[in-house]
């Protein structure tokens, strides 16, 4: 079936988060290809989204604009730190308080304290459908992802000098720059437990901190690779795809290690805390063609709906082969910071 | 202005910059009330506090130039100043100015309590007294505006949309409350908000001004990360940190101008 038919089809139902879930769920596995915004019914209503902070400003843009297509359709947002809103929704669910419609959150270890905490409604099959095979889960949605990289400085090493392994990277000779109080080194260091156990991720950490240059954050340790003060860094691929867009002289590139967690995507995600089908319909926008192209193409996220194109300069997830991790399993940082800080890394 | 400490450059044109008159709820010194929303309304009570402070505080500096240190508890100057609606006023409205008081009320309590002259400590009552005045001034000039509706609504929640060129303003302000908490000798609160600054302010607008001039990103990366926090850590004095603050926000100016520019250029999203 034709995705434009199939949508249209829907919409001569009524809403498709309206339709009976058993035809919905009919319909669902034929859904795999980016959907437009055009092809997707109005909105028409009110929802409310607490929306985690990130990529100052273009999260916005694409509410605006999917307000402005929906004239009708009225969004009140409630803005702030990520994990702040997350502990939010779940304290105001224990109060017996439900102010949030939806939750759009910067990183999948918020959504994890959310779904953990059973609030979570899950998504018609039709919506998960459209997302790629590992990024499929039954109560939230991956919006966009950003997969961890090795930025190396050009002058000083060629590609094949840097290990695939992220755990053969603490045995060489490398000098690294990182930035260990940063949310996404610990996801990332987060997984590395996950995959690799306590001990071996202590171990690592101890090595690495040996000869690595500690950056605030992970745009810095970026340019720090980039000046050439270290070899290699531990960094999110958009830093550096930022830098060379500014700096196209820059003497810098991107490695990626394989199958492990030094190439893990994460993800920024939303869920919906009621079966409301303007809820889910609206999380159908964000997973339309129009927005995932712009958060690639504006943002350096890689999106994550079947059939759309990665940033410039960035290679296929496929030939990358990240690991395959639960991400909500990211959500617990605690044991990730204990760990850190008695290998007196934070 | 005066040998002690520089004034708040920012009553005059600058008085206008959006970044003076961002909502902002959080405050250290109890809740803030609601006749900041009300300005015009206060301005009489306003004025009535300056003159009790004025003169409180003259009160005290004369028993100390009569009958000595121990005549005086300096720790009033500061219940003076907290005890204010007025505090709360210049604290939403202009935080250079909130910030030059705080550094006048020190100035007169560390003379007292390092026993200088009394002609040393009434230089300093003569700096915090034209800080008390100039900020009256400010409150007067932001009724104004607020009576036209050009001032927003100090709020208690922080849901206003932040647009990336919004975010430079907000950085802007934050580093203005740096300088404030600093003349308020609260090293570690200033130290605090440099750091949350950066990482979640500042963080959410580098990577797009990164893609237009990335030496500027550079040099406020170390400013962020090493210049201003040390100059903190360096016990740096009210006014030299300051100088490092003032540096930034000429820069987060152009910053602001470039990412402007951006967004303009910006495909639509449909």
């Amino acid at each position: 079936m034709e995705r434009r038919t199939f949508i249209q089809g829907l919409a001569a139902l009524g809403v498709m988060g309206s339709l009976p879930l058993p035809l919905s769920q009919a319909f669902a596995n034929t859904v795999n290809n980016p959907v437009s915004v055009d092809d997707l019914p109005k909105l028409k209503g009110d929802l409310t989204l607490y929306l985690g902070r990130g990529e100052g400003g273009l999260y916005e843009n694409v509410l605006q604009a999917i307000q402005k297509n929906n004239p009708d359709f009225n969004l009140a947002i409630r803005r702030g730190p990520t994990a702040a809103l997350a502990n939010t929704i779940v304290a105001e669910a224990k109060a017996g308080v439900k102010r949030a419609d939806l939750f759009w959150a910067v990183d999948s270890g918020a959504i994890g304290l959310v779904t953990d905490a059973g609030l979570a409604k899950p998504l018609p099959n039709d919506l998960s459908a459209q997302l790629q095979p590992q990024f499929k889960y039954k109560e939230w949605a991956p919006v966009t992802g950003r997969i961890r990289t090795l930025p190396y400085n050009t002058s000083r090493l060629t590609k094949d000098q840097i290990p695939t392994s992220i755990m053969e990277i603490a045995e060489s000779d490398l000098s690294i720059g990182w930035a260990p109080a940063y949310a996404s080194f610990q996801s990332f260091v987060t997984a590395m437990r996950i995959l690799e156990g306590d001990d071996k991720t202590a171990k690592w950490l101890k090595k690495v901190k040996k000869r690595a240059k500690t950056y605030a954050g992970e745009l810095g340790v970026v340019m720090g690779v980039e000046r050439g003060e270290v070899d290699i860094g531990f960094a999110n691929h958009y830093y550096t795809l930022r830098l060379k867009s500014g700096k196209p002289d820059a003497k810098l590139d991107l490695a990626f290690t394989q199958n492990d967690a030094g190439c893990l995507v994460n993800a920024s995600g939303i869920l919906t805390l009621n079966s409301d089908p303007l809820a889910t319909n609206f999380m159908r926008y964000l997973l339309s063609k129009e927005v995932q192209g712009y958060l690639a193409r504006e943002a350096y996220e890689i999106p994550l709906v079947n059939g759309i194109e990665q940033p410039d300069g960035l290679p296929s997830l496929s030939s990358v082969l990240p690991p395959k991790i639960d991400l909500t399993q990211l959500a617990d940082l605690r044991p990730t910071i204990d760990l850190m800080r008695s290998n007196g890394v934070l | 202005m005066n040998l002690f400490f520089k004034p708040a450059k920012a009553l005059g044109a600058s008085f206008l910059i959006a970044s003076a008159f961002i909502s902002q709820p959080l405050f250290a010194n109890g809740p803030i009330g609601e006749h900041v929303n009300h300005l015009q309304a206060n301005l009489k009570s306003y004025n009535e506090e300056v003159e009790w402070m004025v003169g409180k505080v003259d009160t005290l500096v004369s028993t100390y130039e009569s009958k000595g240190a121990k005549a005086v508890n300096t720790d009033d100057l500061i219940e003076y100043w907290e005890s204010v609606k007025f505090h709360s006023a210049i604290e939403t409205n202009l935080v250079p100015i909130y910030a030059s008081i705080w550094q006048g009320l020190y100035g007169v309590k560390m003379a007292i309590d390092g026993g200088k002259s009394a002609a040393e400590v009434r230089t300093q009552q003569h700096a915090m007294n034209t800080a008390l005045w100039q900020g009256l001034g400010a409150v007067k000039l932001a009724a104004k505006f607020q009576q036209k509706g050009l001032l927003k609504a100090v709020t208690a929640t922080a849901s206003k949309e932040m647009t990336q060129s919004a975010t430079i303003d907000e950085i802007k302000h934050k580093l203005d409350r740096v300088i404030a908490k600093l003349a308020e000798r609260l090293q570690d609160e200033a130290t605090e908000i440099v750091h949350d600054t950066y990482l979640h302010l500042f963080e959410g607008v580098e990577g797009t001004l990164i893609e237009q001039d990335a030496n500027l990103v550079e040099t406020l990366e170390k400013d962020f990360n090493v210049t201003l926090p040390k100059a903190i850590a360096d016990n740096k004095s009210v006014d030299e940190v300051r100088d490092v603050v003032t540096d930034m926000q000429t820069k987060l100016d152009r910053a602001k101008g470039l990412i402007e520019k951006a967004e303009k250029n910006r495909k639509d999203v449909f």
